[in-house]
């Protein structure tokens, strides 16, 4: 494995849309259709979650340099420009914002190590649910679905104890449904 | 102090103008014609009148019980002993739910034998429920009651609260349980009125909903009526000023919550899953105030109640009585060898055809009703009436896997050590300002084995306590920076009975207390410190979740109140 300290600057764009789409998964969805394939180096996409005027997910979108690829993007409609701006100042402050495309991301799969998480992508703190920190020895159980959050201006994975022995990310692919057996 | 159950409960007279002689407490009884009197019995019976209105303790009992106990808002006032203790689980499903499979008699007939004395059936609120489920279980219901005499078994639903989680609501058994259900079902179901976001009508709709209950039992068309929410934290939409806002919508109905949800089998390694089923991440329906924290379960309990200093503490230390309970959630059970039936239609018919013997389930994620999680309520009479009165008044412990057989916590001036007498689980405790105040502890400890075959042992039992502060400003907040654990007392022995003493000295200022007990498998340090909880219950990890291997029992509160 190739070791490599991404580089995440501050960002050149920060581009804040809100499309009114109703679960992180529609608007992941949205990002691989629509911004993956415009194929923009060091990428940090996000979404957030925003209660007004309705409930629903938000989405930033930061590169480091200047581009015009970002301009065929649709436009947010008025009633959402609040929260699309919401999301770019989050992004842009790294208060909040669940990164979903960052540097390093796909090199995420398989079972890996905190210190190689960190030293292979944008994620710069790796924390146990309920608050500890985790050593760079632990090994980490990537299930290839690896989402951090900005907090206080870090990309923070949380992650919790996982039956191999490991710990996993907080965040699973499929959660259980509502009302499906259950 | 000393006095009898025949104290004359001169609570605060019900607010507002016009209420009819029947509701208006400055009316004695002397003074009431038979018809308001029958009709003021009823409502104070029901836990309807007085303290029953209030959605706090503060706001109960009045100055002349300048050294009484007193019950919280509501339950069947202020009864200190003689309590048959009654195990139940007021959350299960049959295969008049979509996502379920067993027979009502199925349900039952394990329950009984898993050693429940009540359940509740609660299939899940939906356009085919209301349509025809709410009506067709009727009839396997009441036949299950004549089949099984020995256990009482309500008719309720899972409530799909409009903005909100689930929540359980059942009714007394009686002429109108079906369209009293069916009524509410069709007019607040979240999932029928298409009412599941969480925008502020909704929100309202869900008061609405809680209020018709109430009106359903002041107006006689059934006995009683009670709301808990279900698995309150697992998806973050239950927030704190909606738990508040239920409450105070009718105190006589929305009790309490889920304190540890079902689906206890979840996070064993067949499933692979979490315990409880929770592994939910944040949504935007979620209350964006909830860490992540309180997304998953902590020692097999919901975040809101495991916490020490968490939700559940802050609504306490308002002095707003929020019980707790703990239940199977019962859809489709671990190691269970059946399936649901073939070739059903749930939408035309409501329900699925009857379970047929099918392959090994090892990766379901439940267990039978009183297999795993019991809900223990003090009632005065095995009856449909007391236990509704004992989950009102509060009287009621939680445990897991049989970890005790049995409980009496009881706060006492101190050196009283008479059998009746003390405060019990959900009540209150009025003193004398500067009067010493002890709580006693007393334990059976487990002496046959659980259902897998093991003598739970009991480590510890904690004793907590916080200040009552009254009311806060803000709605949704869900902390008590004064509630810690004040006592731990490691358990010596094995086998017989266990009592402990604590004492809180001379008393000036409101607090309440509450007890948990452990296995002492498993702990870490609480969520607010290890100052507030040295040895809180630990997270649930993922796919090695062994529910038999981490123990505990929660007790609902008691408030003193100095004077």
């Amino acid at each position: 494995m190739v070791l490599r300290q991404p580089h995440l600057g501050p960002a050149a764009v920060i581009l804040g849309l809100s499309l009114g789409h109703r679960t992180v998964r529609e608007a992941e969805h949205w990002l691989a259709a629509h911004v993956v394939p415009l194929d923009l180096a060091d990428l940090v996409a996000c979404t957030h979650l925003v209660a007004a005027p309705y409930p629903h997910v938000a989405l930033s979108v930061a590169v480091p340099a200047a581009t015009d690829r970002l301009a065929g993007l649709p436009s947010t409609p008025p009633e959402l420009r609040t929260a699309a701006e919401r999301a770019a100042a989050e992004h842009g402050e790294r208060r909040s914002g669940r990164a979903v495309r960052y540097p390093g991301v796909d090199r995420l799969v398989g079972r890996l190590t905190v210190g190689e998480v960190l030293a292979n992508s944008a994620i710069e703190r790796v924390v146990v649910l309920g608050g500890a920190t985790a050593g760079p020895e632990l090994p980490l159980d990537t299930r290839d679905f690896v989402r951090p959050q900005w907090r206080d201006g870090e990309l923070v994975l949380v992650v919790m104890p996982h039956h191999t022995g490991a710990v996993a990310p907080f965040e699973v692919a499929d959660p259980t449904p509502c009302c499906a057996d259950h | 102090m000393g006095h009898g159950h025949a104290h004359h409960h001169d609570h605060d007279p019900a607010a507002g103008g016009d209420v009819p002689p029947a509701l208006d407490l400055g009316v004695p009884d002397a003074e009431l014609a038979p018809g308001d009197l029958s009709r003021r019995g009823f409502l104070r019976n029901a836990g309807l009148l007085g303290a029953g209105a209030a959605a706090t303790v503060l706001t109960s009992g009045t100055a002349a019980h300048a050294a009484g106990h007193d019950h919280g808002p509501g339950g069947d006032h202020g009864r200190t002993g003689e309590f048959q203790w009654l195990a139940g689980d007021h959350h299960i499903h049959t295969q008049y739910s979509s996502d379920a499979m067993y027979r009502v008699v199925d349900q039952a007939r394990h329950a009984q034998a898993y050693g429940l004395d009540w359940m509740v059936v609660t299939d899940h609120g939906s356009v085919a429920h209301a349509k025809i489920g709410v009506d067709k279980v009727n009839p396997d219901i009441v036949a299950a009651r004549a089949q099984l005499k020995d256990l009482l078994i309500y008719q309720g639903l899972e409530w799909n609260i409009p903005a909100a989680e689930h929540a359980t609501v059942f009714v007394h058994p009686g002429r109108n349980e079906v369209a009293v259900l069916k009524e509410f079902e069709n007019a607040f179901d979240g999932s029928v009125k298409n009412a599941g976001d969480s925008t502020p009508a909704n929100e309202a709709l869900a008061i609405a909903g809680i209020k018709f209950l109430g009106e359903a039992v002041r107006k006689r068309r059934v006995e009683g009526a009670l709301f808990l929410a279900n698995h309150p934290a697992r998806r973050g939409i239950d927030s704190p000023h909606e738990i508040r806002a239920w409450r105070d919508a009718d105190p006589s109905v929305a009790i309490g919550m889920e304190g540890a949800p079902g689906h206890q089998a979840a996070g064993l390694p067949g499933g692979g899953r979490n315990r409880g089923y929770y592994d939910n991440s944040p949504s935007a329906a979620s209350f964006p105030g909830y860490p992540l924290e309180s997304y998953r379960t902590w020692g097999g309990f919901d975040w809101m109640t495991s916490t020490v200093g968490g939700l559940w503490d802050s609504l306490l230390a308002e002095g707003r009585a929020w019980w707790i309970s703990a239940n199977s959630d019962s859809h489709v059970n671990y190691l269970d060898t059946s399936q649901r039936g073939p070739d059903s239609n749930f939408d035309l018919n409501g329900k699925h055809n009857d379970p047929v013997y099918g392959p090994l389930l090892s990766t379901a994620g439940d267990y039978w009703p009183g297999q795993y999680s019991r809900t223990h309520v003090g009632a005065s009479s095995f009856s449909y009436r007391s236990v509704m009165d004992g989950l009102r008044a509060g009287r009621v412990w939680v445990d897991h896997a049989g970890l005790i057989k049995a409980l009496d916590v009881r706060a006492r001036i101190a050196g009283d050590r008479r059998r009746e007498s003390g405060t019990p689980l959900g009540g209150v405790l009025r003193v004398k300002r500067g009067t010493r105040v002890e709580v006693t502890i007393d334990i059976d400890l487990a002496d046959t084995p659980n259902w897998s075959q093991f003598v739970p042992t009991l480590a510890r039992v904690d004793v907590i306590a916080g200040r009552v502060t009254g009311p806060v400003a803000d709605k949704d907040a869900f902390t008590a920076p004064d509630t810690k654990v004040v006592k731990s007392f490691e358990v010596a022995k094995g086998t017989g009975k266990v009592s402990f003493t604590y004492s809180f000295g001379r008393v000036d200022e409101p607090f309440y207390l509450r007890v948990r007990g452990t296995d002492g498998k498993r702990s870490q340090p609480g969520l607010m410190g290890a100052a507030v909880d040295p040895f809180g219950p630990a997270l649930d990890v993922t796919g090695a979740a062994d529910p038999w291997e981490d123990l505990w029992f929660y007790a609902n509160p008691i408030w003193v109140l100095p004077q």
